[in-house]
């Protein structure tokens, strides 16, 4: 044989569509940041702090993780920048910063790290670090504390604790389209219900999240606050209270889409949306807590593996050929 | 032309999925004749000297599984859409020499005694005038609805089970191709060995060119101008399916209708991160294999679960999994291997149950 160029072999398809993993993320990103600024624009330089140190220390958990486990440095996937902003996102401004690393070691490590990084975690990342927070010290999450040193030309009480402390009457002090703009006590990025359904229509539209779990899990907050609504008007609040307060939606377009807890078929992704939306309002209106997005979410991950086996029958399966 | 001439070298080869292939050398002779012992049976028609002299024409058509008295075939499907993207070589030989179709049709009757013979078509092309009378399928355009699995069920209702062979459904294929070359194998009573092949260059022009079976694949590229230097690909089949050639003296065979020559710039990484669940491959899977839970299990190297649990045996081949692949995980690449590992699997646990 003579001398031969040497050829690139290797196995079909010999084409991508060109997506990939950072793309996704950088878009995530992206489409989260209209609700960031939103939040930095209503609070303040707190509220960039807290964004920047989550961020960068989320990246820098994973950095140190990746190096003690002798594993490649993952941080260009932007997978930790991620998790770092939506758990900022989570947070009240002046949440000290002690516990914004506290929290993205959780989320990081913990929350998927542990499992063998991007793709293992079970749970959403940014909500099991939130979530410890929560439970562990709850007054950071009581935003009429946290945030009393804010001068607001608004109502300044956090629209589900006033909600759970003073019944439904309390809701006739909110004015709707202030609580869509972002006129609202609450966390940086949630508070800002047009900015999050932007960045979400974006994500659905390039396909970054699944629609059918933001959808259902929207709807699964209004069949399931409606019902509620229509048994006891007097002691429940309007569906639409409950979808631009707290985190609802930055749940369903966030949070409850993280692809590896989340499933893929059709059936089990409305069904897990919808569980979502149920647990969520379910929490909200005869739970302890006043905002129920993060342990409903935790619950809908944990049953994903199970629903996810609801799935059409593969081609030619059951089929006897002659 | 066909050459005949004296064989100089016998070497094994491994195929490119592992499969073993005998390589001949030729060195050619242009002043010894070819034989001609199927000039005597090309006046009469027949399964069996068809299978024993025309095995090898353009389009590779199965005639020795036709010849085989055992043989489950009750409907033969005459493909003229092509399986992969970019190949347009059954369309145009189709639309070349449909008015050869009718004859092709009575031959095939003749030759297997099969009365049930059905022409798969692109959509556009059953509006020619030429197929009246003639039982056609039409396909669409879009991609998966060209493979044969897909066409048998989305057109006839008909489900190949995993395991199963095409046999096992009563339904043959046979490409445009193939039965244009045996018409015309027997109009010259002697075997065709010419054949159509797309040849697309860098840039994404094709060029059709007509080589003879056998043919080094760097004498077509030579012939166009088209140079493959270092660490380009040579792909041989299409973008979805084929194959990639390691040389440039691969032999056109009856089968090969594209070969592509990819850029190095254009060739697409591969990644061994971990699947992240996108759910890219699940929507777009045409056999519905639960493709994100399978790759866990073949990237653990656990063929008889993923076959079990995953359906890993459904699945059709089309690459398309790989193709949308968020984390660039090599898919396609997973499944093919664990086919032939499980096949591997099984055949030694028989053979150590006969033993036993």
């Amino acid at each position: 044989m003579h001398k031969q160029n040497k050829f690139t072999v290797s196995h079909a398809p010999f084409w991508h569509d060109g997506s990939s993993i950072k793309c996704m993320n950088l878009n995530i990103m992206a489409a989260a940041l209209p609700a960031v600024l939103f939040g930095i624009f209503q609070f303040g330089m707190p509220a960039l702090g807290v964004i920047c140190l989550s961020i960068s220390t989320a990246m820098a958990w994973e950095a140190l993780f990746n190096f003690i486990s002798k594993r490649p440095i993952t941080l260009n996937d932007y997978n930790a920048g991620v998790i770092g902003m939506l758990l900022g996102m989570m947070f009240p401004a002046t949440i000290p910063w002690w516990a914004v690393i506290i929290g993205t070691f959780v989320a990081v490590v913990v929350g998927q790290q542990v499992f063998g990084g991007i793709g293992g975690n079970p749970f959403s990342p940014a909500v099991i670090g939130a979530t410890i927070l929560m439970v562990s010290w709850h007054t950071f999450f009581d935003f009429d504390a946290t945030l009393l040193s804010y001068d607001f030309n608004f109502t300044a009480l956090a629209p589900l604790a006033a909600l759970k402390h003073q019944g439904v009457s309390a809701t006739g002090l909110f004015n709707l389209s202030d609580l869509v703009i972002g006129k609202e006590v609450g966390a940086i990025g949630a508070v800002s219900g047009i900015g999050i359904i932007l960045g979400g229509i974006y994500l659905i539209l390039r396909g970054f999240i699944r629609w059918e779990i933001s959808v259902s899990y929207i709807a699964g907050i209004l069949v399931t606050a409606g019902l509620f609504n229509m048994v006891d008007p007097g002691k429940y609040a309007e569906p639409m209270f409950h979808l631009f307060t707290g985190y609802t939606l930055l749940g369903a377009f966030f949070l409850a889409t993280d692809s590896s807890s989340s499933p893929v078929h059709t059936i089990p992704m409305f069904i897990y949306g919808a569980m979502g939306g149920l647990m969520t309002i379910l929490i909200r209106n005869i739970g302890a807590y006043p905002d129920g997005t993060f342990f409903a979410i935790l619950l809908i991950n944990l049953i994903n593996p199970l629903i996810d086996n609801i799935r059409p029958k593969a081609l030619g399966k059951g089929v006897n050929n002659a | 032309m066909p050459v005949s001439g004296t064989i100089t070298n016998i070497s094994p080869v491994t195929g490119n999925t592992g499969e073993a292939v005998t390589c001949l050398t030729l060195e050619t002779n242009t002043n010894q004749e070819g034989d001609n012992e199927f000039a005597g049976y090309a006046d009469t028609p027949d399964i069996a000297s068809a299978a024993e002299y025309l095995q090898g024409i353009p389009g590779n058509p199965p005639l020795k599984l036709l010849a085989d008295p055992g043989c489950r075939v009750t409907k033969i499907i005459i493909n003229a859409v092509d399986a992969d993207l970019v190949s347009t070589t059954q369309q145009f030989v189709m639309t070349r020499f449909r008015d050869n179709i009718g004859k092709g049709v009575d031959l095939l009757k003749r030759l297997t005694g099969i009365q049930d013979i059905m022409i798969a078509l692109p959509e556009s092309m059953s509006k020619l005038g030429a197929f009246g009378g003639m039982n056609l399928i039409k396909i669409s355009c879009d991609y998966t609805d060209s493979l044969p699995e897909i066409i048998i069920q989305k057109h006839l209702g008909i489900f190949k089970a995993p395991r199963k062979s095409f046999e096992d459904t009563g339904i043959c294929f046979l490409s445009a191709e193939a039965v244009f070359a045996l018409v015309d194998s027997y109009d010259r009573k002697e075997p065709v060995y010419e054949k159509f092949i797309g040849v697309t260059d860098k840039n994404g022009n094709t060029t059709r060119v007509k080589a003879t079976i056998g043919t080094p694949i760097h004498r077509i590229l030579t012939q166009l101008g088209i140079e493959a230097v270092e660490k380009d690909r040579v792909i041989i089949g299409g973008p979805l399916r084929g194959i990639s050639a390691y040389t440039l003296y691969h032999p056109v065979l009856p089968d090969m209708d594209t070969i592509i020559i990819q850029a190095s710039s254009e060739i697409p990484v591969i990644s061994d991160y971990p699947c992240i669940n996108c759910g890219n491959c699940i929507r777009i899977c045409p056999a519905n294999v639960p493709v994100n839970l399978l790759v866990r299990y073949l990237e653990a190297n656990l063929y008889q679960d993923a076959a079990d649990s995953c359906d890993m045996l459904s699945c059709i081949e089309c690459g398309l999994c790989s193709y949308v692949c968020r984390a660039n995980i090599p898919i396609f690449q997973y499944i093919r291997l664990g086919k032939r590992e499980l096949i591997k699997l099984e055949s030694e646990i028989e053979t150590e149950a006969e033993n036993a």
